[in-house]
């Protein structure tokens, strides 16, 4: 009986050593990884700093304003001005829609060899 | 059976079978139990050695993490960055951990060309354990050193504050010094409120703290100093400054000060300008001046607050006020009786002297107080002056102060107390930080009412329109701009010196409904050209006009070009607008 205890827990213990053994070598290498990406992530957050300070620097108003002035002349560009400023209301209402019968008239006299604009510019 | 050491005497003890064992089991359990203790002990001892060891990392005398730590990035109120970290690598060595120097220093001096030979082979000769060989490499030079592979060099993170905007916002922003720390600006100011609280509890360090905004726009700050720079070369003037504010908040929305520095390059602070020392200080806030006539603005809202005087009133401004020896007259003046809104137009000391000796000089003195020029500044930043105001003014110091002689404040304060005048009667402390208008209504004080108010903006409006502030007013045609003029003369050792003048032009835009309040200031200008002048009016106030062109359409100011939108300020007594022949304008 104690025999047999006895033989149970020498192999609960020999494979407890080599459960712990190959759980020691996982984390190793676990926690090698982790210290790899740490320093990746640090490495990428430094660079990320350096590439957020230059895009600060280029979308800066103070860094764009020369570039603008540099080709003011080429680019047609120009301070607004206020009376460029206009409300919606002061828009002009959308041209009247076309006459199709008027259309379908002229048409028709241009088939049939009369130019009635032809006709007015001479009138003139 | 075991025989005790009596059994040389002859007596033999015998012990039975079970005492036997139990005597063994004792024994057994003493030695295990000795086992043990030592055991402990050993653990104890080896836990004792681990507390002792220091295992910061130290780099002459300073932790790490000092060196490493971050300040929070600084934003505009539109998220525009204005100041942050770049984490650089600083190189250094340990020359007890190096083999071979001289081929160190020579591999070092292939990828480091600037480096001083001698410096360098000094520094490795020197038996430490830490010397820095060159700080803040950019990652190329890293990758170059790491693959010389020398042993005994590496690397240290360190964070390095960058503006990206240079100039542009340098007396707000201030500057920090090598270790990281704020020394003047809004820099100090995080640090006195809290960076440095949070580094020291180890937050802040190697890793990001919050951004902080702030209420400056950029584009605005931008238009600002470009225009400040503009008038400095059209004006060939010594200094320039200038300081917008939200009236309803009394956020600060751009501030400049020229000449200004680099942040990035701190010692360009100490710089000379003009053969001058010490000229880059932020005027808006830490120069103090006598603002000549935009104190007027001042003088009008204590008279028609009080209900001493109103606007229909009339007062005689044909002669001078003689004080004893001093006598008081009017430039450009008009020399006739002229109702209070043409004293205002045409800018009359004398007019201006009889309101505020109507009003009373205790109580002119007592409105001062009221407007905040006796408190000291409450912006965010650590370089402020306080005003210097006579406590009690004599008969002749009232009169000069009605007209801006005398007291010297800041122009900061001028924009706070202009905002107030406008935007219904409010006085509101200015910031640099966001902050909503029913924030700052809480912390606000009513300073007049809200009829007076109307009559200011009223006022102010009139003079862009008539008076010196026309300039301004056809520069910036359809922002509504109103605003009031100031040409003080310099005084140099005790002296009012006629021909240095420091102008002025405190306005307000769009004045029907005011949203922004600003002081121009142009230190000694000259005219632009034979056909110009010097007074306030034909510089400061251009430069405003130009600015308010410009920032207008960014800011959401719809133009409006009718003249409805004048004939509205007019208050009811008046009735209709003063009618005038003449148009000259004065300063």
């Amino acid at each position: 009986m104690i025999r047999v205890l006895n033989i149970v827990l020498l192999v609960a213990c020999g494979v407890g050593l080599i459960g712990v053994y190959a759980l020691k070598y996982q984390s190793e290498g676990v926690a090698s990884r982790r210290l790899e990406l740490q320093t990746q992530i640090a490495d990428q957050q430094d660079q990320l700093s350096v590439m957020r300070a230059e895009w600060a620097y280029v979308t800066q108003p103070g860094h764009i304003a020369p570039i603008v002035r540099r080709h003011a002349e080429s680019l047609d560009l120009a301070q607004i001005r206020a009376d460029q400023f206009i409300s919606v209301d002061a828009l002009p209402m959308r041209p009247a829609a076309m006459d199709p019968d008027a259309l379908t008239a002229l048409l028709e006299s241009l088939d049939a060899g009369i130019d009635p604009i032809a006709a007015l510019i001479e009138a003139n | 059976m075991t025989m005790t050491g009596a059994a040389e005497l002859g007596t033999i003890a015998l012990d039975g079978a079970r005492k036997t064992r139990g005597n063994q089991t004792r024994t057994r359990i003493r030695v295990l139990m000795l086992f043990i203790a030592a055991a402990l002990v050993l653990i104890v001892g080896k836990l004792v050695t681990l507390g002792g060891t220091d295992t910061t990392a130290n780099i002459e005398g300073r932790a790490l993490d000092e060196i490493t730590a971050t300040r929070p990035a600084i934003l505009d109120r539109n998220g525009i960055e204005m100041a942050v970290d770049i984490r650089v690598p600083s190189l250094y060595a340990e020359p007890n951990r190096m083999v071979d120097k001289p081929g160190a220093i020579a591999a070092i001096l292939s990828v480091l060309p600037d480096l001083d030979e001698n410096v360098l082979r000094e520094r490795l000769n020197r038996d430490k354990g830490f010397v820095w060989i060159d700080r803040e490499l950019t990652p190329a030079q890293k990758d170059d050193i790491l693959r010389l592979g020398i042993p005994g060099l590496d690397f240290v993170t360190e964070s390095r504050r960058f503006y990206p905007g240079g100039t542009e916002a340098s007396h707000i922003m201030g500057m920090v010094n090598i270790d990281n720390k704020g020394t003047a600006g809004i820099e100090a100011r995080l640090d006195r409120d809290n960076v440095a609280l949070l580094q020291d509890l180890g937050f802040a360090r190697d890793r990001e703290l919050s951004p902080v905004s702030l209420s400056i726009d950029m584009r605005v700050q931008h238009a600002l100093r470009d225009q400040l720079e503009d008038a400095l070369s059209r004006y060939q003037a010594v200094s320039a400054a200038g300081v917008i504010i939200d009236v309803h908040t009394a956020e600060i929305l751009a501030m400049v000060s020229l000449p200004d520095f680099d942040p990035n390059a701190p010692t360009s602070f100490s710089e000379d300008w003009l053969d001058k020392k010490n000229q880059r200080f932020n005027r808006i806030t830490l120069g103090r001046y006598e603002l000549g006539s935009t104190f007027k603005t001042i003088t009008f809202a204590a008279a028609l607050d009080s209900g001493a005087v109103k606007l229909t009133d009339s007062f005689d401004a044909r002669f001078g006020i003689r004080f004893g020896k001093y006598l008081i007259d009017d430039f450009h003046g008009k020399h006739r009786v002229l109702q209070v809104p043409e004293i205002y137009k045409y800018s009359s000391n004398v007019g201006t002297i009889k309101m505020m000796q109507t009003l009373g000089s205790e109580n002119y003195r007592a409105f001062l107080t009221r407007m905040g020029f006796d408190d000291p500044l409450k912006v965010e930043l650590p370089e402020t002056i306080v005003s210097v105001i006579p406590e009690k003014f004599s008969e002749v110091g009232a009169a000069t102060a009605s007209f801006g002689h005398g007291l010297s404040v800041t122009p900061l304060h001028m924009a706070q107390a202009v905002a107030a005048l406008v935007n219904g009667g409010i006085l509101k402390p200015a910031t640099l930080y966001p902050r909503t208008s029913a924030e700052a209504d809480a912390i606000g004080t009513r300073v007049v009412s809200q009829e007076t108010s109307a009559r200011m903006r009223y006022l102010l409006r009139l003079n862009a329109l008539e008076g010196s502030g026309t300039h301004a007013n056809k520069l910036a045609d359809g922002y509504r701009v109103g605003g009031k003029t100031g040409t003080a003369e310099k005084v140099e050792n005790g002296q009012y010196v006629a021909d240095r003048n420091l102008n002025v032009f405190a306005s307000a835009f769009p004045v029907d409904d005011p949203h922004y309040a600003m002081v121009i200031l142009v230190d000694e200008p000259k005219p632009e050209n034979q056909q110009s002048g010097v007074t306030a009016g034909w510089n400061a106030g251009e430069v405003t006009g130009r600015v308010i062109a410009r920032v207008a359409p960014m800011l959401g100011i719809r133009p409006d070009f009718a003249a409805t939108v004048d004939a509205a300020l007019v208050p009811p007594e008046l009735g209709r607008p003063v009618v005038t022949t003449d148009k000259d304008s004065t300063f």
